[in-house]
This record gives C-alpha cells, structure tokens and sequence, in this order.
C-alpha cells in the first residue's frame, strides 16, 4: 500500500512538470514545479544558454516588422512563459515578444478590418485601388507562374 | 499493490513512428488536394501553356494527336531528368569542395523564393477567386512575415520541431501545386522519369545520390538540404530499466562500441525528413532504438547539445525541383542518426504531384492514388528496415499510383457509375 501511495505522489507531483515532457525533472518538482527545459521541445530542443542566445536573437529581428517571429519566439519558449519564476534571463525577451506580437496584431487587424468592412463608402475611390486583387490585376502579377 | 508492466516491444512504437511519418505526407496530399479543387475548376482546358524549365523541349496543346503528345511528354521528362542530374551532380562536386555555406545560402534563398514568391502567387489565385477585400500593405506584411519566418525555421536547424516541420510541409505543397499546373502528358512521363531517375540515383553507385550520402557519411556530416525529419518517438513509460534500449531494430551509430551514444542517438526515432535512408557503412547499422526515456533524459541533461543535432548519417537524396532550388534534396528515405525516420522533400512533392492530377480528373483516383502511395512508403519503410541503407522512396510509391491511377480511370470508374446509375450500390 505505501509503495501505490509513493508511487501516486510522485506522479502527481511530476504532473506538472510534464508538460516539457520531462518526467526526469519529477525530482525537483516536488519541490516547485520549474521545468528543466525553457523550449517547448523539452529534451530535444535548446540547453538555456543557448536558449537566451536564441531568444535575444528572435526579439530583435521581430522589429523588422516581424511580428510572426515574435509569436514564434513566444511558442517556442512557451514554458519560460508559463512558470514565471523559472528562467529568469529568458523571461524578459519572450513576454517582450508577446507584448509586441499583440500590439502589432491589434494595429494590423483594426487597419485590415476598417479596410475591409469600411469598403468604399469609408475609403471612396482610393479602396479599388488599393485592394489587392485589383493591384494584382494591374500589375500582372498572376501572370507568371 | 504492484503493477505489472507489459514489455515494451517495438511494436508499441513502430506504429507511432509511422504515423509520424504519414501523417505529414497526408497533409501535404490534402491540401494539394484541395487547393486543386479549388483553383483549378475553371482552368480544365489549360489551353495556355505555361512555359517553364519542364515544359521546354514541347508546348503541350490539347489538338495534338496521341503519338505527339506522347513523345512530347516524354522528350519534356527527359529534358528535366537530365536538367536535374546535371544539377544534382554539381551539388555533390560543391559538397565535395565543402562549400556547406553556400549550399545553406542557396536552400535559404531558394525557400524564400518558393514561400514568398509562389506562396504569393497561390495567395492572390485564392484571393481573386474569393474575392478577399484585402488591402496591398497588409497582403504585403503577412507575406513578407511568412516567408522570412520560413527561411529562418529551414535555414537554422535549431528552430522549433513543429514550426520547421509545418512550413517544410507548406515549401511541398507550393512547389507540388506549381507541378500541377503542367499538362497533363507530360506530368505523369515526369512522374515516371522522375522514379526511375531516383532508383537509379540511389542505388547505383555512379549515382550521384549515393555519393553524396556516402560522402556525408565519410565526413560525418549532415547534408544541407531539405528534409523532412519526424520528431522522435520517447518512450514515457520504460522507467527503471537499464539504459539499453529494449527495442533496437535498426542502430546508426558513428562510434562503433560506443553504448552510451546509442542510447542517446536511438532516442530521436523519426525525425525524417529527409527521405534518404541513411547509408551504414559496414561498422554502421540503422537502429531505431527505444532508449528507455529515463536513461535517455539524464544522459540528455547531461549533454548540452540537443539530439537533433546528432543526425549526421542521414541523409536525404534529392532532385532539385525546377523552380529554382536544386538545392531541394528530395528523394530518399532514410534513418537519422538519431534513428529518426528522414523523408526528402522531393518525395513530399512528387507524391502529392501525383494525387493533385488524379484530382483534376475526379476523386475516386484521388482516392485510390493516395492508397497506393500510403502503401508504397509503407513497403518502402519495411524495405528500409530490412536494409539498413538510404533508399530512393519515390519508385514504388510512383509505380504503384500510376498503376491505380490508370486502373481507377479504365476499370473502376466504368463498373462505379454504371452501378450508381442502376441503382445496384452505392
């Protein structure tokens, strides 16, 4: 009985920490829930230098109007995200990445949805040309395969 | 209260394996598949012919007669294979050189036209035929998002499993559409010549696939190409054992006598996409070993580097695609180094090149193609087993498609509809 019990206890307590799909960090989460590997790769991914490394890397060049990469960096990193506590160097570049990825996203979706739903009556003669099938019709850009 | 195990066997994993290796084979022909459907249902005639690299020996018309059309399709087929052999042959001469850098530029350059350009191409045929209200500068922006994203997930191999994976799948699908849109003669000759070339390429041993792989091999290098590598099954259940792996069918391993290396390398169990079997010297095996995780996470923390890295005697064979990136090694399918299953991008291609023609007829060959395909990569990945070396993956596939293709539409399509009509099934 008390063999389950252990047995019931330590699987519980690594519950959480399988998420990265690590049951070796089963050890140290019973004493808090950090999991060893900052990608969503777990075992197979980035060590944690080589994680800051990476993530540093995909902050900046998501300012070359790049917010794809952001969310990229964000899924990637995702366990640095979720355990707040767990990687604090990491941290800092990936919420960045987050909170530039939503700002981004809110400011092209607003424009693309004015332009959208706003059709001509909001945008007059300016809408027909510049919605894209018209620009691509004028610019003969279907035409070569 | 002790629970029994039941020993683990590699059985419990080979299928999960396989599905990791269908399943994005499936979802390139799908959508393929459907974008076909889509976009093509008002261009049957194709009566424009679109001039390109495969289509240069002959300009298909529909108003030829059989015996044209046919010695024109096969002169395109043969125009092609040699383009891409010549191609393939100066890749193995730059590999030989060790110009890797350059080969990486040339992969990143050639995704970034493939994604930006023909995923741009594909984009606006969607948004013309929907007539999607939207504006140039957002189209610009997502597009140039998408494709710089995609040479930076193809160009570095550390990026996340599941974004290269997708957007190695996204690279198939555009350049299997854009073979589509070729007649329709000259599609399947290409098909066919394309098989045979892949057979000969890897088997032979002036081929120049097998060179390249044997010199991968011999340089303990991984070859920069395009492949499509599944992610490796981890046993989460073997716990306490010892390290060895209970299920070792296939062993890569560049340290011969090296245990511990094993365990770590067998962990990956497919991450192929590279379609080239991975050539074992004679100290080599291919071995998809099931490490039990355990020993497999310690040894893992222990190292820092991940284990993809460790896939250097996979190797992918290819064909260059005739867009532009020749640099698309494409054929083969092979076992990492981890003893991940590795498919090349060219079978991802011609694969879904070939259920893309039998949808512009109708779905029943859709359907019978994809089975035939399904089932010549299972007899390929059984084959692969068995020899332990990289293997072209396109022949049997192929010839088993092209074989249905033209039963489906001689034979079954006749007794279906005779038999609807009468109301006698279906």
């Amino acid at each position: 009985m008390e063999g389950s019990q252990t047995n019931s206890t330590t699987t519980s307590a690594a519950g959480p920490a399988t998420t990265t799909g690590n049951p070796n960090s089963s050890s140290n989460s019973i004493l808090s829930s950090a999991p060893v590997w900052p990608t969503v790769d777990g075992p197979l991914g980035l060590s944690e230098d080589e994680s800051l490394s990476y993530a540093r890397r995909f902050y900046k060049f998501g300012f070359a109007l790049l917010p794809w990469l952001w969310a990229v960096n964000c899924f990637y990193f995702w366990p640095v995200l979720r355990h707040s506590r767990a990687f604090p160097r990491i941290r800092p570049y990936v919420v960045r990445s987050a909170a530039g990825f939503s700002v981004f996203t809110f400011l092209l979706c607003s424009w693309a949805l004015t332009f959208a739903i706003g059709g001509e009556e909001l945008f007059g003669p300016v809408w027909d040309k510049l919605v894209m099938y018209n620009v691509a019709d004028r610019l003969g850009l279907t035409g070569w395969v | 209260m002790a629970q029994i195990q039941r020993p683990k066997s590699f059985l419990d994993s080979l299928g999960e394996e396989i599905i990791r290796i269908i399943t994005p084979v499936s979802i390139c022909m799908f959508i393929v598949v459907i974008l076909v459907s889509i976009l093509n249902t008002d261009s049957s005639s194709a009566s424009t012919t679109i001039n390109n690299i495969a289509t240069m020996a002959y300009a298909e018309t529909t108003s030829d007669s059989f015996w044209d059309k046919l010695k024109g399709a096969l002169l395109n087929s043969l125009v092609f294979v040699a383009i891409v052999t010549v191609v393939t042959f100066v890749l193995v001469l730059l590999f030989y050189l060790r110009c890797t850098q350059f080969l990486k530029l040339y992969m990143g350059f050639s995704s970034f036209i493939v994604l930006g350009f023909m995923g741009g191409e594909i984009a606006l045929f969607l948004i013309r035929d929907f007539s999607v209200p939207i504006d140039c500068f957002t189209f610009l922006v997502v597009l140039f998002n998408f494709a710089a994203v995609g040479v930076l997930a193809v160009f570095m191999s550390k990026m996340a499993i599941f974004v290269t994976q997708a957007y190695l799948v996204v690279i198939g699908v555009l350049v299997a559409y854009w073979f589509t849109l070729l007649p329709e003669w000259t599609t399947w000759a290409l098909l066919v010549a394309m098989a045979l070339y892949d057979l000969a390429a890897v088997l032979l041993p002036v081929g120049p696939l097998r060179l390249l792989v044997e010199l991968a091999i011999s340089r303990d290098e991984d070859i920069p190409a395009l492949v499509y590598e599944a992610r490796p099954v981890t046993n989460h259940h073997s716990g306490s054992r010892d390290g060895v792996a209970q299920r070792r069918l296939w062993r890569e391993r560049r340290n011969v006598g090296n245990d511990s290396e094993e365990n770590l390398n067998s962990e990956s169990s497919l991450d192929s996409n590279l379609t080239n079997g991975t050539v074992d010297g004679g100290h080599h095996t291919t071995r998809l070993a099931r490490a039990e995780e355990g020993q497999l996470l310690e040894r893992d923390a222990e190292l820092s580097a991940p284990l993809i890295d460790r896939r250097s005697s996979v190797q992918v064979h290819g064909q260059g695609d005739a867009v532009s990136s020749e640099s698309l090694l494409l054929e083969g399918i092979g076992l990492g180094s981890t003893g991940a299953i590795k498919l090349g991008l060219g079978d991802f291609i011609f694969y879904s090149v070939l259920v893309g023609r039998a949808a512009m007829y109708d779905f029943m060959t859709v359907y019978a193609c994809y089975l035939a395909i399904i089932a010549g990569l299972g007899i390929t990945l059984m084959l692969l087993a068995f020899y332990q070396k990289a293997l072209p993956a396109l022949p049997v596939s192929v010839a088993l498609g092209v074989l249905f293709y033209f039963l489906t539409r001689l034979l079954l399509e006749a007794f279906v509809v005779q038999c609807s009509l009468n109301l006698v099934m279906f």
